[in-house]
């Protein structure tokens, strides 16, 4: 289990995490959720001991994190590298070497994965022969080619094709259902939605929200509704509980100002158009994150 | 203890399939070669020196044409005599001729010149002079109506020797050519030892750089420590230029043991085995002091231009002894000499020629090799310093105050 207590880094004036506590268990996937310059890497580079924050503390099961507990934890940074002429089975072999792996179990699973990849035929090749994707893929690889039981990927999807972004997804999946602690940093809500089941967001460093998923999603409500209907349907803008509507070729979303608004909207709808289809939205976590910083990230979530 | 020796590896790989590497290793059996045997076959045969044009030589005084004449001939330096000077400055010019000596009617009385193209001739005027020298005192003293053999009583030097004297007293008698042959060994090996050791510990230092452009640091730190890193790398390049003075090294042995005897070639006094045992034991002393040193830039530098502009000091401290070389040779006992032979980052290259050229204290080199051997751990230490908290540091310039601050860390 990781254990992140109350940790504040600064770097100059600006303080990059300022008190972020959270704690990642085994058997479940931990998303840190952000914009970018949010302050995710940082934490995980202190998690990974990297770098030392200036106050809080970072256990590893009850302990601080020591030089022999780097074999047990895979980190995929989020600034990608591996050494460019080296040949991709033996970077691999390198990488597990480092990790004092048992060195035929390790080799192994890389060509298991290699295999899952699609990359078995690129073993001989050298890193730099690789596209951009494949050598990202060659670098998750090593993430978990040493069967660690601690999983920090930073931002691991950026660069892939959706295709492969799934095969990760899946993989992630897999290593949670291995019962290894899996703590990923995105910037896309998305991607934390489909595997995360508890979430940290954060902004600026601090620390906007958290916890389980679902209870987030019940906490801010189901306020909105998707309409699909035949008929005028310009008054709805003009209903006194409803906040903003949106129009889209075959349906019109609706923002409610509470959740007893969605009965109202129900009997006013009913007459007046002919309702095909009627659903209440849980809110995603994108809007649930414009709704806590105040859309000021924004731009900076698309980025 | 496993992952250095992983790191120590790979650097080992990298560096040893590198083209530099095997270009090196191949042209250092040569340089050794032309050390050790070529200064031998050159003063064995001028021939092999000179040109094989031939001298021309327009003597309007008989006797001094002749002796020109022998005296190019028993060098093996083909000589014609000619009967018109001009026409001979013309082919001189155009190459057909080495050169030109004439001499005068008048001669000794008026000047004989050397005519070439280039006047840098020196082993073909040098023998010129020296013969017309010799003859012309010949003349003088018959003129002067001298018995022969008062003459050469009175040209005759008196004897002078200089002798070596070894640690237990012993004595080896010295000659210029002595010094020459010490002034090319001792030249040939602090070459060796700065060009090795300037480019391993390029080496290190870019390897280092290129940690953090590559981005690979990161992944790396997450599997080890940066102790385990930087001394993984300094290790991994060390084995590869032991290899390669490894390779140096029997080359001379068997120059020194099988090539010497078979061809009877008397090699330089400086080149035996135990000496080229000291230039690895040095070369080894100043590889791992820069290779700390240039390790600790390289995780300060930002990039490999800027590992450049930081590594000049290193550099420096490496061209001081090349370029103080004749005076290390010719006064090994002088006070700077003996300074920079105990000063850790001049030490390795001072004092290998000073126990080339002359004989120092066991107690003296073993001063000089503890000094170099503090400064290592010193050096190493600082640099794991820097190492730790520098080699994170991208995309904007150290101070100098920063780096020593991140030296003081834990």
């Amino acid at each position: 289990m990781i254990d992140v207590q109350n940790v504040v880094k600064a770097y100059d004036s600006v303080k990059a995490v300022d008190g972020i506590s959270f704690q990642a268990k085994p058997g479940e996937i931990f998303g840190l959720i952000g914009p970018n310059g949010a302050g995710k890497s940082t934490t995980i580079r202190m998690i990974m001991n990297i770098m030392a924050p200036d106050s809080g503390s970072i256990r590893l099961d009850g302990r601080p994190l020591a030089e022999k507990d780097k074999a047990r934890i895979g980190y995929l940074p989020e600034e990608r590298g591996l050494y460019k002429k080296m040949k991709v089975g033996d970077m691999l072999a390198f990488l597990a070497e480092i990790k004092e792996a048992d060195r035929q179990a390790s080799a192994e699973r890389a060509d298991e994965w290699l295999r899952r990849f699609d990359l078995l035929d690129w073993k001989g090749r050298k890193i730099e022969e690789l596209s951009k994707g494949m050598a990202q893929k060659v670098q998750f690889i090593g993430t978990v080619a040493h069967d660690p039981d601690v999983l920090l990927f930073d931002e691991p999807f950026s660069g892939l094709d959706p295709v492969s972004q799934d095969l990760l997804l899946e993989a992630m999946l897999e290593l949670k259902a291995a019962g290894k602690t899996v703590l990923f940093s995105t910037h896309i809500m998305d991607h934390a939605e489909r595997i995360c089941e508890r979430i940290l967001l954060i902004n600026k460093g601090k620390a906007v929200a958290s916890g389980a998923l679902a209870d987030l999603k019940r906490r801010f409500g189901a306020d909105a509704a998707r309409v699909e209907y035949d008929g005028d349907g310009a008054f709805i803008e003009r209903l006194p509980y409803v906040k903003s509507c949106r129009s889209f070729p075959r349906w019109t979303e609706v923002e409610l100002d509470g959740p007893d608004a969605a009965d109202a909207l129900y009997r006013d709808l009913a007459g007046k158009v002919r309702v095909r289809r009627f659903e209440l939205l849980e809110p995603s976590l994108h809007s649930i994150f414009i709704r806590l910083v105040g859309g000021e990230s924004e731009g900076a979530d698309r980025a | 203890m496993r992952k250095l020796l992983a790191v120590a590896k790979r650097e080992f790989k990298a560096a040893a399939a590198n083209k530099t590497f095997v270009i090196m290793t191949i042209l250092g059996p040569f340089l050794i070669l032309a050390i050790t045997v070529l200064p031998t076959l050159l003063n064995n045969d001028p021939k092999i020196a000179s040109s094989g044009k031939p001298v021309a030589i327009y003597a309007e005084r008989d006797d001094a044409g002749a002796y020109l004449g022998a005296a190019f001939e028993s060098q093996k330096i083909p000589s014609v005599r000619v009967e018109d000077a001009s026409r001979a400055k013309e082919r001189v010019l155009s190459g057909e001729y080495a050169g030109l000596v004439e001499v005068p009617a008048r001669w000794p009385d008026e000047e004989a010149r050397y005519y070439s193209a280039t006047g840098t001739d020196a082993a073909l005027f040098g023998t010129s002079q020296g013969v017309l020298g010799a003859l012309a005192t010949e003349l003088r003293v018959a003129e002067a109506g001298l018995s022969p053999e008062a003459a050469s009583r009175l040209l005759s030097k008196p004897g002078f020797r200089v002798v070596k004297l070894g640690a237990d007293l012993s004595e080896e008698t010295k000659t210029d050519r002595d010094f020459m042959a010490v002034l090319f060994t001792a030249l040939s090996f602090v070459m060796m030892i700065y060009m090795t050791v300037l480019l391993y510990g390029q080496m290190i230092g870019r390897s280092v750089v290129q940690e953090k452009t590559g981005k690979t640091v990161e992944v790396m730190l997450s599997s080890l420590s940066s102790r385990d890193l930087m001394f993984g790398k300094i290790l991994g390049l060390g084995l590869a230029g032991m290899l390669q003075y490894g390779v140096w090294m029997g080359m001379g042995v068997l120059m020194i043991k099988v090539v010497g005897p078979l061809f009877s070639l008397s090699l330089p006094a400086a080149v035996t085995v135990g000496n080229f045992g000291w230039l690895v034991f040095f070369f080894l002393l100043a590889f791992f002091l820069y290779a700390a040193g240039y390790a600790a830039l390289g995780a300060a530098a930002e990039d490999e231009y800027h590992l450049g502009q930081l590594a000049w000091p290193l550099i420096l401290f490496l061209v001081i002894p090349m370029v103080m070389i004749s005076t290390m040779i010719l006064n090994p006992q002088s006070p700077l000499v003996l300074g920079l032979s105990y000063f850790p980052m001049t030490a390795p290259i001072v004092m290998l020629v000073r126990i080339l050229v002359s004989a120092p204290a066991w107690w003296e080199v073993a001063a000089s090799v503890g000094a170099i051997l503090l400064a290592i751990i010193g050096v190493g230490f600082l640099g794991a310093k820097i190492f730790r908290v520098g080699i994170l540091m991208t995309g904007k310039r150290p101070k100098i105050g920063e780096v020593l601050r991140w030296a003081r860390l834990k």
